[in-house]
């Protein structure tokens, strides 16, 4: 090994670890002395790499079906696993009742899936609690930039002040989740390009009154903490649903 | 109703990912160059590796297939959102200053020098210097040779040297006056 192949394999591997380097070192000062100068930057390298980590958040995580199968939602999921079980005798007639039940109930997919949907989106909210603050300060534009263009071409500005803007996982899936302020108190407003829905949607619990919008390819849930604000909720829906363009 | 498997499930996931989650943000964020896409990139790619946690045979595979899992999700981000990497030129003060938060100017210089570095070399000195990588690794990896690996990771240092001593930082050669 001559000075300039060690040269280019200790730039390239400042622990040596390659074979005939620590050899070529042992008897030539300068290489040597350019084996100290990369190992010195590798350790700046090291500690500039080292940039601070965020507080780990783990995503909502959807349940998983028995047998490693794709994930589905808690109906689809418990269906399939009875599926493969092995049943007692009895399970057939109750199998029997169930479809029956079904057909004459007539749930069909889409609704199971809305009410999932609705599922997730009150459960998040039950989960990003603090987001609903009263504030006056806005979220600086380049995080609102972010968390939204991915998914919105286009949506009016004019909807308030955005005092919180997330990317949050609903529903599988990572969608703009902003707090803007109303007259009566924070509103979320949760952006779901792809979630179609067939009409609105009420959304009601402990402090969420709000309503599921069918928007375009997707839906977007406005909700506020306190009923009187259901004609503000109103209002902004109608400008959002007339206003956003979906970018997926 | 919860099993025990899945309770193990759950069990075994939380467990892989606090160990490797900040080496899964940081390769994400050195990879992206912004840390708000880092954060949704790491996010989408936990869900990813939540599903398919069955496929993962051995926990000692996981760092490797997490960091896989990092790397298409982030090429995944910017396809599906039509991006370019972010130019250094582009990147804002405050995006900057989150990344150069260390009080010590010298440090910043190094990690600018770095953020300026195309991918091709940004990538495997990242994982090289920080997740402690092999050169034969890292080839599998990025899927290149391993001759590739070396000449990338050569010139990684060579530019990031000149960036430094031109930029009089000398930060490299400090050490051995």
């Amino acid at each position: 090994m001559n000075c300039a192949d060690y040269r280019e394999a200790i730039a390239a591997d400042p622990s040596e670890s390659f074979d005939g380097g620590a050899a070529h070192a042992a008897g030539c000062e300068e290489c040597r002395k350019y084996r100290q100068e990369m190992q010195a930057l590798d350790e700046h390298i090291a500690r500039a790499l080292a940039i601070e980590v965020p507080e780990l958040r783990l995503p909502e995580l959807p349940p998983i079906e028995s047998g490693g199968g794709k994930p589905g939602g808690k109906r689809a999921s418990g269906f399939r696993a009875s599926r493969f079980a092995t049943p007692p005798f009895w399970a057939g007639l109750a199998a029997a009742a169930v479809v029956a039940a079904v057909l004459v109930v007539g749930i069909p997919q889409e609704e199971r899936s809305t009410e999932d949907l609705v599922g997730e989106i009150l459960a998040h909210m039950d989960h990003e609690e603090s987001s609903r603050q009263v504030t006056s300060v806005p979220v600086a534009t380049r995080t609102l930039d972010r968390v939204v263009s991915p998914q919105v071409a286009g949506m009016d500005q004019d909807i308030g002040l955005v005092t919180y803007a997330m990317s949050c996982v609903i529903n599988g899936r990572t969608v703009p989740h902003l707090v803007i302020q109303g007259d009566k108190g924070p509103v979320t407003l949760i952006l779901l390009p792809e979630e179609t829905i067939d009409a609105s949607v009420p959304l009601s619990g402990e402090n969420v009154h709000g309503v599921l919008l069918p928007v375009g390819n997707g839906s977007i849930a406005v909700i506020g903490q306190r009923e009187d604000q259901l004609d503000e909720i109103g209002d902004i829906g109608r400008k959002l649903a007339e206003s956003v363009e979906w970018n997926i | 109703m919860h099993t025990s498997a899945d309770f193990e499930r759950r069990q075994r996931f939380e467990r892989l990912v606090s160990t490797f989650h900040p080496a899964l943000y940081r390769y994400a964020a050195w990879l992206s160059r912004d840390p708000g896409i880092a954060e949704v990139v790491v996010q989408e790619s936990l869900l990813r590796a939540w599903r398919s946690l069955d496929a993962l045979r051995e926990d000692e595979a996981a760092k490797q297939w997490l960091l896989t899992i990092v790397r298409r999700e982030n090429a995944r981000y910017f396809e599906r959102k039509n991006l370019n990497m972010v130019d250094i030129d582009n990147l804002s003060a405050a995006e900057a200053a989150t990344i150069a938060e260390t009080g010590e100017p010298d440090l910043d210089d190094v990690r600018e020098a770095i953020y300026g570095l195309d991918i091709e070399y940004r990538e495997p000195l990242v994982l090289q210097v920080l997740m402690g990588y092999s050169t034969s690794e890292i080839a599998e990896l990025l899927g290149i040779r391993q001759g590739a690996v070396l000449t990338r990771l050569h010139r990684a240092r060579l530019k990031l040297r000149d960036i430094l001593s031109a930029d009089g930082c000398r930060f490299a050669l400090r050490d051995n006056r």
